[in-house]
Order: structure tokens, then C-alpha cells, then sequence
């Protein structure tokens, strides 16, 4: 179906006249069949969503650079070919659906690939309908697509690469902005596209841990230039993003690796490894008062009455599902989100009645799009710029972004990061300042595992200075590894307030992966388990 | 929103084509200029206002209106002041107002005369302009404000698309740069700056780079979904299309230019007008009927549609008369 020869791909330096020295991607000789379930996976800002890009002409078209080498679909070499000369074989889907929807309605987005390829009006309706019956979104054809919910945005999205009957589908991390229900439902589809429809699905993704039993082979994009591919359990020895289960497998010596969770489950009952006890650090002093809080905003209320107080030494994670609310509350923590009734007090006094300068003194936040707290030129103006301002020894805001995001040209321009490298050097600028409170909204997006261990411990630094953190996110290995203390928000109400090992624990909702696999009680994160 | 005015939403702005609306603004516009009862324009201008309050969703483009009230609003107290301030040549024979007059002597020609008696004459003709003027901008606010853009993109001949694309486009980015500019601005403010940092690139660099990325995403989902491709059509067609429509407009704009400053040629000038316009048409033709875009749904008529269309012509009718009885 697709087949790479000494594809090389080269972003030009910045001076617009040379070929940078390392390109993103060199030589690249791999074949992909038909009908494959492919996880396109790599460390934070390895260049998978570059990788995916050169597949259909937008990079470089939109991307700028060079490309050489290569590029066979269906035997005919492509290269160099405009993205919508490939329209016709290749879907793309990209990350956030809602920013590049052309439609209004449903069936609007649906048909609009067909439409400008041309196809005939019987043609299409016989394809929306097949389509959309496939992806589960046959009833929701007449709705406005702002409100549809993240998953079925996404689907939406799906179908409206695949109307033309486009073989080959390219999904650059399409659910890394959905909650666990949402992320499921598109995974279910991808799958039943591969073996009912033959399509062959390259699917870029961070959270690979509820991925990998559902594809056929893994292909690695390694950040050195190198892409490799082969069978899921052969292409994991690199420690920066090796999933947990595999993690566990690796771990305890198992051979060979487990992949599913039954298969790890199966290891598990076989071998039964010891386990310590969960490290949950007890309430002390208090740092933050939240008092029947509500938010509404028009006649939408989209929090309502919640109270609860956060203690200097715990960590506590904020989960529920997309739209439950975790936002608005932390922004209506902050101070500078819509608030509707109630206080929240710090020792400075209520947020609300604090200036941009003493709020900075009290709490520090990470928001959803990290990105906009960035406005410098150079990746090195702002390590000093934030080290200035947090009044912190000159270097430290560029040790603890070089221990999220390892070693980066500080010369390069801030948007030229990835996705998961941006949120990295806001995290670590948010996260040298001193402030008595933490607030990070969904701060694992795009971030590799290693990423993820070096912001908990981070994490725990800050913990153990007594000052309080909260962390609203979906990813619930994070929060085993993490959290102290669990709040559950749905639909807008706070439905509960437990220790991890209640919410993460086997047979739950937010169950972590190895309390499914060992169903231990008080066992829900690896670091747990003895060797 | 609750599921009720949702509904009702749905009836309303989304179910009626874009080009009906703009028909109805139109020749509310006509029927506006046309007339000079303060009664009809009084008439239009609340009733465009109340099927606005009636139609309109919570679309950003419907969020426009506001700006047409004030621009309404400015134009007839201009149009009233102007004719206080400078009240040349009134009588004062009916004068009602009668304000002392001011003469500011320059020391050449006649002294300009400012303010004075005004009569009920001058001042009720300004009072109608004004409510004229305000009646239009209203009538084509409203067709803005209750057409969707991107409907109305549905509805252009394929060889105006691409221009209707940009446009559509443009018109979703005051919308989408006002809500970064107020996102950037919030974010900022949990950074924070050190002393010496100016705050202004810390806010304008943040929401262009934003407003670019979002631009650049949609034009690179419309693009990997095929949008821009020549498809069949040869070199030559595209040429000559572009060509014809080059000359088709030159004719148009020199007939009615024509027309407009020397009335008497007529002949001359309507058969450039009538070229310019068969060439037009020719030229669309050529490049609609590439066959590389399906419409797949075309905006249908409905009920809706023949009620603002039967109005409209019932309107401009009665004006019509109106106009040629007098």
C-alpha cells in the first residue's frame, strides 16, 4: 500500500538559504499493507506529526523544508506532489477537529472532501451513508458540529477524511483532547475501519497504553532521523516512551513482553510479584478554601455549589469527563474566571479580589493551551525571562525544561517546538515560580513518559516544600503515579473526594491499567511493585 | 442554551437560505431610498430590527447588528446636526426653531452662516434623510447579519469559489481573533513579566502567531481534503476564462460610467454594457463547468424562503407604485 524508499525529509535552518545538517527524517525504507493498524508513536518532539505530514504532501507544503527520496502509494511515487493530489487515497485528521472544520452541520464537513474532489451527487450519498453508519454518527447527520462532543467531533472528522473512499487514514493524536469515553469510541472505530474496510490506518499517539493491544505493528519515530517499524513488542526499547504495561513487563523480566492486558494478567496470576504499599502523603496545613463555589456561564451552569480545601502537602488530581467542569474550576480558582457565587481564599485573601501581581504571588497555573503564555523569539529569551521573573538562580527554568524535554537548541523560535516540547518549557516556566499553589489543567498532553516521571517528581519537590497542587487531567496512570487525594467532578457537581487507591482501584471507572491486570487491592501504580 | 431555543434557532437563521435574506435586505434598501414617508422608513427600519431580534442566532456573524444599530444611530444626528449647523438658504417663513445665527466673516467672498431660524420644511426633509439612510444600513445589516457566510458560499457559481472561500474565510477571522486576543490576554496574565519586558509584544505576538496557526490548520484540512485542485481543466481554459472576465469588467465599468456622466449616448453605451455582461456570463460558464466541484447538497427553497421573497416583492411593488403614482 505504502511504500518508503531513502525517504529524507529537512526543515531549512532558519536563514532560509541551507538544508539543516540533522534532517527530521533520513532515509527511510519501510513498507506499510494494506488494511495495517499502524501506531506511530516517539518521544516528545521526535517529528511522528512531521512523519504523518510527509505521507500526504503537507509537508512540505505547508510545513516548508525538503523532501527527497520515495514516496510509493498504490506503486506510484508521489513525492512532491500538492496535499490535494492526494486527497483522493489519503485521509488526514488532525488534532483538534473543531479548528479545521469548513462546515456547519455535520453533513456539511462529511461531504466537503467529496464535493471538491467532484464525485457524482449519487456517488456521494452512497458513501455518507455508508460512512457514517460505520462511524456511528448516522443520527447525528443535521446537527451544528459545535454541539456534537469531543468524540463524536472526531469521528465526524474521521468520516469526513474517508468519504471519498480513501484507503490510507493518517490521525495525528486525535485523542489526546478526549476523555477516556471519547478516546474508546474512536479507537473501537479505527479498528473496525482496519478489519471490516481494509483501510490502512496510521495513528500518532502519546497515550499508547490502551493503544497497543489494538494494532498490528508499531512504527517508531526515534527523533534521531530514524523511523523504524516492526511487531508491537519488538519496538519498545527505548526508555523515553515505553508504555506501562510494557514497562511492568520489562520490569519484572517477563518473556516474552506482554502487550494486552490479559496477557499481563495472565503473567501476573502466573508469577504474583510483591508489592509495596501506595506512599499517600497526609493532609497538613491548609492553603487553599474553596467555599460553595458556582459557575454559570449564560443559563449553562457549568459548576455547581462545590467546596473543598486543598492541604500544602498533597498533590491532588481533578478528573471527570470532557465538559464535567475541570476547567472552569480552575479557572475560578485562579481568580480571573467567571465566578458566580462563592469564595475561594488563600492567605493573601480571595483570589477574586487580588491583583495580576499579588495573584502571581499565591498560585501558578498551567492552562489548556499552554502555547499563549509564550511570546518571545528565542527559546533561550524566555528560560531567562522566566528565570528573571521568578527571581530564581540564572539556569534554573533551563535544567528542569532540559529534564522534561532533554537537550534542545535554545536558539530555536518557541512556536518551532512540538506540541509536547511547548507545554514542557510553560511547565517548567510556571514551575520555578515559588507560588503556594500549583493549578495544572491537562499537563501530560504530548508529553513521552520520561516527560511524565520527571514532571511528578518535579511534583514531588514542590510537595514537600508544602505547597498545594492540583491537577486536572484524563490520564489516569498519571494520577496513580502522582496523586495523594482524587476529586471526581461530574457533570458539574464534585461526586467525589477519595484517596487514589479507591478511584484508580480494580473494577472502577478510572481503574489504572495494572489494577486491571493484578486486581491487587491498594495496587494501582508501577513504582509500587518490589522487584 | 436550552433545548428549546436551540430549537427554535434551528428554524429560524439556519433553516433559510442566505441568498433570500440578502434579497430581502436589499429591496428593503430600494423601497427605503425610493420613499421619503417618514412613516415607511420609520416601518423598516423597527421592523428590520424586530425580525433581527426574532431570527438571529448566537452565530458570530449575528453578532454584527450592534455595530449597524450605532452606525444607524450616528447617521441620522449627523444628518440632523449637519442641517442645524449649516443652514444655508433656509426660509423663515414655517421656521420653528429659531436659534441665532452665527457669521464667521473669512475676509473673501460671503461670510459663512451658521445656524439661525430653521423652518419645519428643512428640518423634517433632514430628519427623513437621516431615517433613509438609517433605514438602508439597517435592511443590509440585517442580510448580514442573518446570512450565513458559509451557506451563502453554497450558494456562488463555481468560478466565483475561490474568492467566496477567501471571503468566507475573512469573515471568520474578526470573530476568531477577537476570542484569542481575550484567551492570550488571560493567559498572559499568569506569566507574568519582568521589568523592561514591553506588554504589548507579550499580548500582539501571541494572538497573531495564534490567529496564523488557526488559518494555516483550516487551510491545510481544506487542502489535504482537495480543495484548490485544478482538476480537468486545461491551461488554456483557465487563461481564457480569466481573460474574458478581465474584458467583461472593463466593459461593464466604462458602460455605466458612461451612462452615468453622459446620458445621451445611449446606444453606445448600452451595447458595451450588454457585451460586457453576455461575455460575464461566458466566462463563469467556462470555468463553472470544469465539473471538478459537486454541489451536494444546493441550498433548497423552503417555506421560509417564499415567505421573505413574497414580502420583499410585495414591498418593492407598493414602493414601486408608490413611486410612479406620485
Amino acid at each position: 500500500m505504502i511504500q518508503l524508499k531513502d525517504l529524507t525529509f529537512s526543515y531549512l535552518k532558519s536563514d532560509g538559504s541551507k538544508v539543516s545538517e540533522t534532517p527530521q527524517i533520513n532515509n527511510v525504507n519501510l513498507a506499510i499493507n494494506s488494511g495495517e493498524f499502524v501506531l506511530v508513536c516517539g518521544p516528545t518532539g521526535s517529528g511522528k506529526s512531521t512523519f504523518l505530514k510527509t505521507l500526504n504532501g503537507l509537508a512540505p507544503s505547508f510545513t516548508g523544508g525538503v523532501i527527497t527520496g520515495e514516496l510509493r502509494i498504490n506503486g506510484v511515487n508521489l513525492l512532491g506532489l500538492e496535499p490535494h493530489e492526494f486527497a483522493s487515497v489519503v485521509g488526514y485528521v488532525n488534532q483538534q477537529p473543531e479548528n479545521a472544520f469548513v462546515g456547519d452541520t455535520v453533513i456539511d464537513e462529511i461531504v466537503y472532501c467529496a464535493e471538491q474532489l467532484g464525485l457524482p451527487i449519487e456517488e456521494i450519498e452512497l458513501s455518507v451513508k455508508k460512512i457514517s453508519d460505520l462511524l456511528e454518527i448516522s443520527d447525528l447527520l443535521e446537527r451544528p458540529l459545535a454541539t456534537l462532543s469531543g468524540g463524536q467531533q472526531q469521528r465526524v472528522a474521521i468520516a469526513s477524511a474517508l468519504v471519498a473512499g480513501q484507503k490510507i487514514l493518517l490521525l495525528d493524536e486525535p485523542t489526546s483532547a478526549l476523555d477516556l469515553v471519547g478516546a474508546a469510541e474512536v479507537l473501537r472505530v479505527l479498528r473496525r475501519l482496519c478489519s471490516e474496510e481494509g483501510v490502512t490506518v496510521l495513528l500518532a499517539e502519546h497515550r499508547i497504553s490502551r493503544v497497543i493491544a489494538e494494532v498490528d505493528s508499531v512504527l517508531v519515530v526515534h527523533g534521531d532521523g530514524s523511523v523504524t517499524k516492526g511487531p508491537t513488542a519488538t519496538q519498545f526499547n527505548d526508555p523515553r516512551f515505553v508504555p506501562p504495561i510494557i514497562e511492568l513487563g520489562l520490569k519484572l523480566g517477563w518473556k516474552p513482553l506482554p502487550i494486552t492486558t490479559s496477557d499481563a494478567a495472565r503473567k501476573w496470576n502466573e508469577t504474583r510479584p510483591g508489592f509495596q504499599a501506595k506512599v499517600i502523603s497526609q493532609p497538613a496545613q491548609e492553603v487553599l478554601s474553596v467555599r460553595d463555589l458556582e459557575v454559570s456561564f449564560g443559563s449553562v451552569q457549568a459548576l455547581h455549589e462545590t467546596s473543598f480545601r486543598l492541604a500544602g502537602n498533597q498533590i491532588t488530581a481533578l478528573m471527570g469527563e470532557n465538559g464535567s467542569g475541570k476547567t472552569s474550576l480552575c479557572w475560578a480558582i485562579q481568580g480571573s474566571g467567571t465566578r458566580t457565587k462563592g469564595t475561594v481564599t488563600t492567605y493573601k485573601g480571595d483570589t477574586r479580589d487580588l491583583n495580576t501581581a499579588e495573584r502571581l504571588e499565591v498560585l501558578t497555573m498551567v492552562p489548556q493551551r499552554a502555547a499563549d503564555l509564550l511570546f518571545l523569539s528565542t527559546l533561550s529569551a524566555e528560560l531567562e525571562e522566566s528565570d528573571r521573573y521568578a527571581e530564581v538562580p540564572p539556569g534554573s527554568t533551563a535544567k528542569l525544561f532540559q529534564s522534561l524535554a532533554g537537550r534542545i537548541d535554545t536558539s530555536i523560535h518557541p512556536r518551532d517546538l512540538s506540541a509536547g516540547q511547548q507545554l514542557s518549557l510553560v511547565l517548567a516556566i510556571q514551575l520555578v515560580k515559588q507560588a503556594k499553589i500549583v493549578i495544572l489543567d491537562e499537563p501530560t498532553r504530548g508529553l513521552d513518559y520520561s516527560a511524565k516521571h520527571a514532571l511528578a517528581k518535579q511534583l514531588n519537590s514542590i510537595r514537600s516544600q508544602d505547597r498545594a497542587v492540583l491537577i486536572a487531567t484524563h490520564d489516569i496512570e498519571f494520577v496513580a503515579m502522582v496523586a495523594d487525594r482524587v476529586l471526581v467532578l461530574e457533570q458539574g457537581k464534585l461526586i467525589s473526594d477519595s484517596s487514589p487507591l479507591e478511584v484508580l482501584g480494580a473494577g472502577k471507572p478510572f481503574a489504572s491499567q495494572l489494577a486491571e491486570i493484578s486486581q491487587e487491592v491498594g495496587l494501582i501504580s508501577i513504582e509500587q511493585v518490589k522487584l | 442554551m436550552s433545548a428549546t431555543t436551540r430549537a427554535a434557532h434551528f428554524v429560524s437563521a439556519y433553516k433559510t437560505n442566505p441568498i433570500s435574506w440578502w434579497l430581502a435586505g436589499l429591496s428593503l434598501a430600494i423601497v427605503a431610498s425610493l420613499t421619503s414617508n417618514i412613516l415607511v422608513l420609520l416601518f423598516i427600519c423597527v421592523g428590520t430590527l424586530s425580525i433581527i431580534k426574532l431570527c438571529r442566532d448566537d452565530s458570530p456573524w449575528a453578532q454584527s447588528i450592534g455595530f449597524y444599530i450605532k452606525l444607524a444611530a450616528i447617521v441620522i444626528t449627523l444628518r440632523v446636526a449637519f442641517r442645524i449647523i449649516f443652514n444655508l438658504g433656509s426660509s423663515t417663513k414655517d421656521a420653528f426653531l429659531l436659534l441665532p445665527s452665527i457669521d464667521i466673516d473669512f475676509g473673501f467672498g460671503n461670510a459663512l452662516k451658521l445656524f439661525g431660524p430653521i423652518s419645519a420644511t428643512a428640518f423634517n426633509f433632514a430628519l427623513v434623510d437621516g431615517f433613509r439612510l438609517a433605514a438602508i444600513i439597517l435592511a443590509v445589516g440585517m442580510a448580514n447579519s442573518l446570512a450565513n457566510p458559509r451557506k451563502l458560499l453554497k450558494s456562488t457559481p463555481g468560478a466565483l469559489y475561490e474568492i467566496a472561500t477567501a471571503i468566507s474565510i475573512a469573515i471568520n477571522l474578526a470573530p476568531q481573533l477577537i476570542a484569542s486576543l481575550s484567551r492570550v490576554r488571560r493567559a498572559r496574565s499568569l506569566r507574568g513579566q519582568s521589568k523592561g519586558m514591553k506588554a504589548i509584544t507579550g499580548i500582539v505576538i501571541p494572538v497573531l502567531e495564534d490567529t496564523i496557526d488557526q488559518s494555516m490548520g483550516l487551510a491545510a484540512s481544506m487542502s489535504a481534503r482537495g480543495f484548490g485542485r485544478k482538476g480537468s481543466r486545461s491551461k488554456f481554459q483557465i487563461i481564457g476564462a480569466r481573460l474574458l472576465a478581465f474584458i467583461a469588467i472593463c466593459l461593464i465599468v466604462t458602460g455605466s460610467a458612461l451612462l452615468l456622466f453622459s446620458p445621451d449616448q445611449q446606444v453606445l453605451e448600452l451595447t458595451f454594457l450588454f457585451i460586457g455582461l453576455v461575455l460575464a456570463v461566458i466566462s463563469i460558464r467556462l470555468s463553472s463547468t470544469r465539473g471538478t466541484i459537486t454541489r451536494y447538497r444546493k441550498e433548497p427553497w423552503r417555506l421560509g424562503d417564499a415567505i421573505i421573497l413574497t414580502a420583499s416583492v410585495a414591498l418593492m411593488v407598493l414602493a414601486f407604485g408608490g413611486a410612479f403614482a406620485r
